[in-house]
């Protein structure tokens, strides 16, 4: 049972590293910021599954705050460091 | 006069069990999958559970969110369904040899009123597939498609009536057209 | 329960590719908008099929229920920040890559 979920675990990190390639290309920050956005939705499935590969029911825990954390820092990076640089162009507040 | 008076207070206390007893069921649920069956954990357990009943009541009141239940077991078949497909949709011009893109704006004004419905009718057009809610301007949705010649009008529209029967907005202007 | 087993793989099996191809767009495509469309459907359907494929392999409905609500946060969390995203893009100006 634990080695296959493990092994997925495996796969996904390549997932990860390679989407580190979009943080050197850029161009804009918020490019960069999905990154970090693959990286919530990826390490939440890779804890996900190493839990049920190692047998280890604390790393769902770990996964749900992941999943909250990882939602936090985008939203507060888009509203505090990317609109804060260019914003109101229009003059409108966002929806 | 006395008769009368008891009557509406039964009434309204057989509303409020009503409204709070499913609120009380699902949180008490989430409480239970969260902390595991150690018995001990309710001591936290259920102040916490009363507290979130009584807070989501108070907030339910001054909001107008009202989910309907046959609404939800449409929507949510509509919704896995759709957002596989879109899932497939990406995978497939992601990965195919030659770049099959051709990326559009498309304007749309939606008629579910402003408030929760429409949020929530924003933040799903993005997992449809091939579209995303790219702004929302009062009732003026722009959505960027990542191929001009999917139905996105269309698919958009099955979507809107969906919210609204899940919101319970249904009998709305969508039907003359 | 040998066949929930591997229909759980199964699906495990289609998420892990939902990730790659998410992760395949995230690279090749052209501009932010066509990327924020890879990264929000299939890393959401991917995490989805992880989630089903697992709940299948657990047989046991708390475990269920907490991944529905791993997997619904994340769901609520990405496309709020997917919109956030591409409406400060088209504050900015940044105009969306057209078929040349």
């Amino acid at each position: 049972m634990s080695w296959l979920h493990t092994l997925f675990a495996l796969i996904l990190l390549p997932a990860i590293a390679v989407g580190m390639i979009r943080i050197l290309r850029g161009p804009t920050a918020a490019d960069r910021m999905m990154t970090a956005q693959l990286f919530g939705t990826c390490g939440v499935a890779i804890l996900l599954l190493l839990s049920a590969g190692m047998l280890n029911p604390v790393l769902i825990d770990i996964a749900l705050v992941f999943a909250l954390l990882a939602a936090l820092a985008t939203l507060t990076f888009i509203r505090r460091t990317w609109q804060g640089s260019g914003k109101n162009k229009h003059g409108y507040p966002l929806s | 006069m006395p008769n009368d008076n008891c009557l509406s207070t039964s009434h309204t206390l057989a509303t409020l069990v009503r409204r709070s007893l499913p609120r009380f069921a699902i949180f008490s649920l989430l409480w239970y999958a969260l902390a595991g069956s150690d018995a001990l954990s309710w001591v936290i357990g259920v102040p916490a559970v009363l507290l979130a009943t009584s807070l989501s009541l108070s907030l339910a009141s001054s909001s107008r969110l009202n989910i309907r239940v046959a609404g939800l077991l449409h929507f949510i078949p509509f919704f896995l369904y759709q957002s596989f497909r879109g899932g497939i949709d990406v995978m497939h011009r992601a990965l195919s040899f030659r770049q099959c893109l051709d990326p559009g704006l498309v304007a749309y004004t939606t008629l579910l009123p402003e408030g929760s419905a429409r949020i929530f009718f924003v933040n799903t057009i993005s997992l449809l597939p091939g579209t995303l809610s790219a702004e929302l301007r009062g009732d003026q949705v722009t959505i960027h498609t990542l191929d001009q010649g999917l139905p996105v009008w269309a698919n958009i529209q099955r979507l809107e009536y969906h919210v609204a029967a899940l919101m319970g907005e249904t009998g709305e202007g969508r039907e003359n057209l | 329960m040998d066949i929930l087993y591997h229909s759980g793989t199964l699906f495990i099996v289609i998420g892990v590719l939902f990730f790659l191809s998410g992760t395949v767009g995230l690279i090749r495509f052209p501009d932010i908008y066509t990327r924020l469309h890879a990264l929000t459907k299939a890393d959401n359907v991917g995490l989805g099929c992880v989630v089903c494929g697992l709940a299948l392999q657990s047989g046991s409905w708390v475990l269920t229920v907490k991944l529905l609500l791993i997997w619904l946060l994340v769901l609520i969390a990405s496309s709020a920040s997917c919109h956030l995203i591409a409406s400060s893009a088209m504050q900015k100006n940044i105009k969306p890559w057209t078929r040349p």
